[in-house]
C-alpha cells in the first residue's frame, strides 16, 4: 500500500473561545494516500470543509496532529505552511473563484508564475494543461465568456498546474449540471490515478460517489464513515457502497 | 482610433494592469486624480522656482564673483548708496581683479499717452558689460551710448507705454529714449528694469556722479575668493560683501518669504501632495476591496505576502508612470506657455525629477491602505 501523505492524527480545531467557542473538528484521525480519491460527505456544519482546510494548510489545528509527507506540521510558520501550500497543494473552489480579468491561460499561467517556473515556459505550459482538460480552443476566453463546467475545468487545470501533490476540491460539482458535473468528477478521478494525486473532494452531490475510491463521512465533526470502494466488482451506478 | 496598452506575461504586472484597467470608468479617474495633483504640484513648485529665478535674476546674470553692497542691504532691488570711491578701495585689495560700479534704484516711469508707472533703473559699465541687459532682442548694448538711450524688455512694454524702438518717456522727468528691447527678463517685484550706462542711470535716478549702489568685483585667477571676500570686508567701512551665489539666495529668500509667496506656493504644491494621495489611495482601495475574493485565492493557493503586495504596488506605479507622464507633459506645456508672460513658470529637469519622485513617494503612500487591508485577508474566506 502507498504511504500516506497527508495524516491527521486525533485532530481537534475550535474556532473562537471562551463561551462562544465552537469546535468543529472533534478527535478526527485520518490517512490520505496518493492515487486514490477520498470523498467527504456529511450534512452542512458538519466540518467537511473546516476538514479540507486543515488538510491544506490553512488552518491549524488546535489540539492533534497534521502532518504531511511525514513530517508535523505543528509549530511550523505561517510563510512555512504557505510555501507547502504552494509546492504541494491544489485547490478547486466551488465557485470556481477565476480571476475574471483574466484569460483561461492565464489564470493558469499565474499558478505556473507563483510557483516560479520560466516566463517563457508559462503560456505553453498553461495551453497544455487546458488542452488536457479539453479547453484548446477556449485558452483565449475571459471566464465570463465561458460555461460553468469550462470555469471549473480551467480551475482544475489552475489546481494541477506544477503538478501538486494533493488536490484538495470544495463542492466542484454544486454549481454545475448533471452531465458538467459528471464531467468534472471523471477528471478529478483521473488526476488521481493517473497523476498519482491524493484528491479529496468535499460535496453533497451523490454523482460524485461513483467516481471516489474512498468516502469518509463526518457528523459534528466526529468521523462517522470511512469506506473504501470495493477493489472488484463496483457499480459506477450503484448509489450504496458496501 | 483604438488606442491599447497590453502588459508582459502573466504575473503581479498583468494582475495589476487589469486589476486597474477593468474598470475604465475607475481607472480614468486614477489616471486624472495623478494628473491633477501632478500639474498641481509642477505648476506650483514651477512658479516657485520662477519667482526665485527671477528674483535673483540680475545678481545670477551679472556673473560677478562678489557683490560690494551697502550695509543692511537685503535683496538687489532694495539698497542704499555706496560712495564710488569703493571701487578703487576695493581695487586696491589683492585679489581684486575688477571692480565695476552697478546702480540699481527705483525710479518713475511717465508713459508716452499719460500715467506713470515704477520702474528699477538699472546702471552698467559699458565698457565691461558686467550686469549689462542680456538676452538682447536684435540690439547692441553700444545703442546705450546716446545719453538717453534705455532698453527694456518686450515682456513690459504695454504695461510701460512702448510701442517700438526710438518712442521717447520721462524717466523722473528727464527725456529719456527706447533703443531696443530683451527678451525675456523679469522682475519679481514688477516693476520692470530698465538698462542704462551707469552714468545715465546716476542722470535718469537724480544719484550724485560719485554714488552708486553696488560694486561688482572679479576675483583674479588663482586667488581664493573667500578669501579676497575677507578682505575686502575688513578693509571697506559700511558694507557687506557678498559671494554672488549667497547674494541671490539672500534676494530669493527675502521676496519669497517677506511677500509670503513662497510660502502660498509651497502649501499648494502640499496640497496638491495631499490631493494625489487620497485620490490615489481611494482608487487603489477600492478596487483591491474589488478584489478581495481573488487576493484571498491567491493567499489559498499559497501566494507569499511579497506577492499580493507586489501586486498592489504595481498598481500604483502603473498610475504614477502614467499619471506623471501626462502630468508632466501638462506643467511643460505650462512651462512653455509662461514664457510670452510676465509670471515665469521654470520646468529645469531637476524639477520634473523632483515631480516624479514626488508622484512615485504619493502613489506608494497611497497603496499603504491597500496593503494593510489585503495584510488582513483570510485565506479561508474563499470557501464560501
Amino acid at each position: 500500500m502507498t504511504a500516506p501523505i497527508v495524516v491527521l492524527d486525533r485532530v481537534t480545531l475550535t474556532y473562537g473561545s471562551g463561551a462562544t467557542a465552537f469546535t468543529a473538528l472533534r478527535g478526527i484521525s485520518l490517512a490520505i494516500a496518493p492515487r486514490e480519491m477520498t470523498l467527504l460527505l456529511g450534512p452542512s456544519g458538519s466540518g467537511k470543509t473546516t476538514l479540507l482546510q486543515v488538510m491544506g494548510c490553512l488552518l491549524r489545528a488546535t489540539t492533534g496532529e497534521a502532518r504531511f509527507d511525514g513530517t508535523s506540521l505543528a509549530g511550523r510558520s505561517l510563510e512555512a505552511l504557505t510555501q507547502l501550500r504552494l509546492r504541494h497543494f491544489g485547490f478547486v473552489f466551488q465557485h470556481y473563484n477565476l480571476f475574471p480579468t483574466l484569460r483561461a491561460w492565464e489564470n493558469v499561467a499565474i499558478a505556473l508564475d507563483l510557483k516560479g517556473y520560466p516566463r517563457d515556459e508559462l503560456r505553453p505550459r498553461a495551453a497544455a494543461l487546458l488542452a488536457r482538460l479539453g479547453l484548446v480552443e477556449r485558452t483565449e476566453a475571459f471566464p465570463s465568456e465561458m460555461s460553468g463546467g469550462q470555469k471549473q475545468r480551467v480551475a482544475i487545470a489552475r489546481a494541477i498546474a506544477g503538478a501538486p501533490d494533493v488536490i484538495l476540491a470544495d463542492e466542484p460539482t454544486a454549481a454545475l449540471d448533471g452531465r458538467t458535473g459528471t464531467g468534472v468528477a471523471k477528471v478529478l478521478q483521473q488526476l488521481a490515478h493517473t497523476d498519482g494525486c491524493a484528491v479529496v473532494v468535499v460535496s453533497h452531490d451523490p454523482r460524485m460517489l461513483p467516481f471516489a475510491d474512498r468516502v469518509v463521512t463526518l457528523e459534528d465533526g466526529v468521523v462517522t464513515g470511512d469506506t473504501p470502494r470495493p477493489a472488484t466488482g463496483y457499480d459506477p451506478a450503484g448509489e450504496t457502497h458496501a | 482610433m483604438s488606442f491599447r496598452l497590453e502588459p508582459p506575461l502573466p504575473g503581479t504586472t498583468l494582475l495589476a494592469w487589469r486589476n486597474l484597467a477593468h474598470d475604465r470608468a475607475r481607472f480614468a479617474v486614477t489616471l486624472v486624480g495623478v494628473l491633477f495633483s501632478v500639474v498641481l504640484m509642477g505648476a506650483q513648485m514651477g512658479l516657485l522656482v520662477g519667482f526665485a529665478q527671477t528674483a535673483s535674476g540680475l545678481v545670477d546674470a551679472a556673473g560677478a564673483d562678489l557683490w560690494i553692497t551697502p550695509v543692511g542691504t537685503t535683496n538687489v532691488d532694495i539698497a542704499a548708496s555706496l560712495a564710488e570711491r569703493r571701487r578703487h578701495q576695493a581695487l586696491a585689495v589683492p585679489g581684486v581683479a575688477r571692480a565695476d560700479p552697478y546702480m540699481v534704484q527705483f525710479a518713475f516711469w511717465r508713459k508716452p499717452g499719460g500715467g506713470t508707472e515704477s520702474v528699477i533703473m538699472v546702471g552698467y559699465e559699458l565698457v565691461s558689460g558686467r550686469g549689462g541687459p542680456w538676452r538682447l532682442d536684435g540690439v547692441s548694448p553700444d545703442a546705450l551710448k546716446v545719453d538717453d538711450a534705455v532698453i527694456i524688455d518686450r515682456l513690459y512694454a504695454d504695461k510701460l507705454g512702448v510701442r517700438a524702438s526710438g518712442d521717447t518717456v520721462e524717466i523722473n522727468n528727464r527725456r529719456a529714449r527706447v533703443v531696443g528691447f530683451t527678451d525675456g527678463i523679469r522682475t519679481f517685484t514688477q516693476s520692470p528694469y530698465v538698462f542704462a550706462t551707469h552714468t545715465n542711470a546716476q542722470h535718469f535716478t537724480l544719484v550724485d556722479a560719485d554714488r552708486t549702489t553696488y560694486v561688482l568685483v572679479d576675483v583674479a585667477d588663482g586667488h581664493d575668493s573667500e578669501t579676497v571676500r575677507a578682505a575686502l570686508a575688513a578693509r571697506l567701512d559700511d558694507v557687506e560683501v557678498w559671494h554672488a551665489r549667497d547674494f541671490a539666495r539672500q534676494t530669493q529668500t527675502y521676496w519669497l518669504v517677506t511677500t509670503g509667496a513662497g510660502g502660498a506656493l509651497l502649501l499648494a504644491a502640499s496640497l496638491g501632495l495631499v490631493v494625489g494621495i487620497v485620490i490615489v489611495g481611494q482608487t487603489l482601495y477600492a478596487t483591491t476591496v474589488d478584489r478581495l475574493p481573488e487576493y484571498a485565492t491567491l493567499r489559498a493557493m499559497g501566494a507569499p505576502n511579497t506577492y499580493l503586495y507586489t501586486v498592489i504596488l504595481k498598481q500604483a506605479a502603473i498610475a504614477a508612470v502614467l499619471g506623471f507622464t501626462l502630468g508632466a507633459l501638462a506643467v511643460l506645456v505650462l512651462g512653455l506657455g509662461s514664457t510670452r508672460s510676465n509670471i515665469a513658470l521654470a520646468t529645469p529637469f531637476w524639477l520634473i525629477a523632483l515631480l516624479g519622485a514626488l508622484t512615485a513617494a504619493m502613489c506608494a503612500l497611497g497603496a499603504i491602505v491597500s496593503i494593510r487591508r489585503v495584510m488582513r485577508i483570510d485565506p479561508t474566506s474563499v470557501f464560501a
